[in-house]
């Protein structure tokens, strides 16, 4: 796989990832600590099925996004809902979704170990090969297939949010709870969908990530992160920030700590998350909203006097 | 399992999670500073024992080796002997390694809040944890620093104890410092220092009002709680023999997570609550560590009990947050003079 390549493989799936984080950041305002759990829980839910029915891996992924969605439901109603309704911080809603991460690599433990013996196998640790996926013009068929994930994705939220009016009711739950409330929407009902919405965008990039690298149980752990620092370079409330940043962070990440090892040898290829993190601290002391807060046309309007 | 190990492991843990429990309360509970990087603090302890030390002590026997893992052995090893026969020479170690821990772990905190000085409530803690997550990726994928994922020997400071009572020597030093921890603790948080933090945390604009440089307290209290929680770090990495405890990709869940827990649990901005939470905890961890086989064998579980800890400390979590979001004890008003004075006047009114 080419190092351009890559890099826009995983650029295309950190992007699902932090568009999900963002979309459930803006309506519940929780930044979801389990938002990688969500994806590698799918990844072991697509491979089982992938083991069970030995066909394409690309056949797992409806079932990888319907598991996401679930477990982005279940979040909401059992984990956050309660705290919410009790008027718990932001805090104490960050704390629990830590929680609630905690337990999902627990599950995740249990079911890759208890299937790990079903099967007589060894699957805690797994990914798929090379030759699961389908070529065009000699280029790995996973470039496509995410490209067109992140494509199919964005314009599916893009249709529901700008044309349908249950769209309209959720971005004015957005801006607005209470208000919106007064108008007569049910704004339990937009947040439950957005993070069903989310979970199965995680889902999605979990069923398709095992193609780019190796998934551990702790994968989730350490994505998190590189969501993290995407989500907040293009400013953590606007879903055109988490594609800026999703891209910015997700090709970094990998193209410049590529051009580095040219220069002083492959060691500095561990720093690959210290990129990211480079760029979300630079971005926190230059622009702490993100990306989407500069206002562009008044320096193109500046620069045209 | 033996039960004599099961109670020495209960009282260590129970003395190293104090320390971080309650350097974590100044900042979390006092401050209200969400330091969900805590684990940051613990690499510290670790780094300074496991890369700064160590490589002191390799230069001071000029020890080859070709990987710093190697050369740790080599130089532990050496040390060890030395320490054997020479007491006062391993509580040297031992205090220097505090202090430089210390030093290093308020110059690590203060420098860590730096980006996030300004940042509100979600944005500081999301930068928190993925500064701490981070250079817990660095030091464990570069072997160079401080061994990686193959660990770095440090000598044992206590070598001069025979080997069957070094484990309780290790427990009552380690208790010594949490008890010392405790009262140092109690006495600075009762001072203005303590009242200021309260502050910050009910009301930061309040505070700005009154002259306060909100960023300089968030710096300050930052150094502060990192070097005491370093200490912790040290601690663990003497008692185990190796950094490669500390230095792990489970290190969100052991030195960040459950320190919250305890918090949480104990009563926040409460000392002795934080202590209640941190025993309470320890007890029951410890118990399924200890009968983690047995609980096996008898529930026919095909998997590591490890995963079911985790379910089980995260539903506990959520449910202390849900049904006791206070804790086991509350936060107490601070006794100042005037308070006392009130106090004593009204009991005798009545």
């Amino acid at each position: 796989m080419g190092v351009l390549e890559g890099a826009v493989i995983y650029a295309n799936l950190l992007t699902l990832l932090a568009i999900g984080l963002t979309l459930t950041y803006i309506t519940t305002s929780v930044p979801n600590f389990a938002q990688g759990s969500f994806a590698i829980f799918s990844s072991y839910i697509a491979y089982v099925i992938y083991k069970l029915f030995n066909f394409s891996p690309y056949f797992s992924i409806p079932f990888a996004v319907l598991f996401g969605g679930f477990i982005g439901v279940i979040t909401y109603l059992l984990v956050l809902k309660p705290l919410i309704k009790r008027e718990a911080s932001i805090l104490i809603l960050m704390i629990a979704t830590l929680a609630w991460d905690l337990i999902l690599l627990g599950m995740i433990g249990i079911f890759s170990e208890s299937l790990s013996k079903y099967f007589g196998a060894y699957i805690s640790r797994f990914i798929f090969p090379y030759y699961l996926d389908f070529k065009i013009a000699g280029v790995q068929g996973i470039l496509f297939s995410s490209t067109l994930a992140i494509a199919l994705s964005l314009g599916f939220l893009m249709f529901l949010l700008y044309k349908t009016k249950f769209g309209i009711a959720m971005r004015a739950s957005m801006e607005n709870p209470s208000l919106a409330e007064i108008m007569g929407i049910n704004v339990e009902t937009t947040r439950l969908f957005s993070w069903f919405l989310s979970g199965a965008f995680a889902g999605l990039a979990g069923a398709l990530l095992p193609f780019k690298q190796e998934i551990v149980q702790a994968t989730g752990q350490i994505i998190i992160v590189s969501i993290f620092a995407a989500s907040i370079v293009g400013g953590l409330s606007s879903i055109y920030g988490a594609i800026f940043g999703g891209y910015l962070v997700g090709l970094s990440e990998s193209l410049i700590t590529f051009w580095l090892s040219k220069i002083f040898g492959t060691s500095v290829l561990v720093y690959s998350k210290a990129v990211s993190l480079a760029i979300l601290v630079i971005t926190l002391l230059i622009i702490p909203g993100g990306l989407v807060t500069i206002k562009w046309r008044r320096y193109l309007w500046r620069s045209k006097r | 399992m033996a039960f004599e190990a099961l109670i020495s492991s209960i009282l260590l843990w129970f003395g190293i999670y104090s320390i971080l429990s309650l350097s974590l309360n100044v900042e979390y509970g006092y401050g209200g500073i969400p330091n969900f990087g805590k684990a940051l603090a613990v690499l510290v302890g670790a780094f300074t024992a496991g890369a700064i030390v160590n490589r002191i002590l390799i230069a001071m026997y000029s020890i080859e080796g070709p990987t710093i893992t190697q050369r740790s052995g080599f130089m532990k090893s050496t040390v060890d002997s030395i320490i054997a026969s020479n007491p006062a020479y391993g509580i040297g170690l031992l205090i220097f390694t505090l202090l430089l821990a210390g030093v290093v772990g308020a110059v690590i905190g203060a420098l860590y809040i730096l980006p996030s000085a300004k940042l509100q409530s979600d944005y500081l803690a999301i930068t928190l944890l993925a500064i701490a997550e981070i250079m817990f990726m660095i030091a464990y994928y570069n072997t160079d620093l401080i061994g990686g994922y193959y660990g770095a020997p440090v000598p044992d400071v206590l070598a001069f104890i025979p080997g069957e009572i070094r484990e309780w020597a290790f427990v009552v030093l380690i208790l010594f410092l949490t008890l010392l921890t405790y009262l140092f603790l109690e006495r600075t948080l009762n001072s203005p220092y303590g009242r200021l933090l309260r502050a910050m945390r009910e009301d930061p604009v309040a505070l700005q009002f009154s002259g306060k440089d909100i960023m300089w307290v968030r710096i300050k209290t930052l150094a502060f709680s990192t070097a005491i929680a370093s200490m912790a770090g040290v601690l663990y990495s003497f008692y185990a023999g190796n950094v490669v405890g500390v230095v792990n990709l489970f290190a969100r869940v052991n030195w960040t997570f459950f320190p919250f827990l305890m918090v949480l649990l104990g009563g926040m901005s409460n000392n002795r609550g934080v202590l209640a939470g941190v025993f309470s905890f320890v007890v029951i961890w410890r118990l399924l560590d200890g009968y983690k086989h047995e609980i096996a064998e008898l529930l026919h579980l095909p998997f590591d009990v490890n995963w079911l800890q985790y379910i089980i400390f995260g539903a506990l979590m959520i449910g202390i947050l849900y049904y006791k979001p206070e804790g086991i004890l509350r936060e107490k008003p601070i006794e100042t003079e005037p308070i006392k004075e009130l106090k004593t006047k009204h009991s005798e009114k009545a």
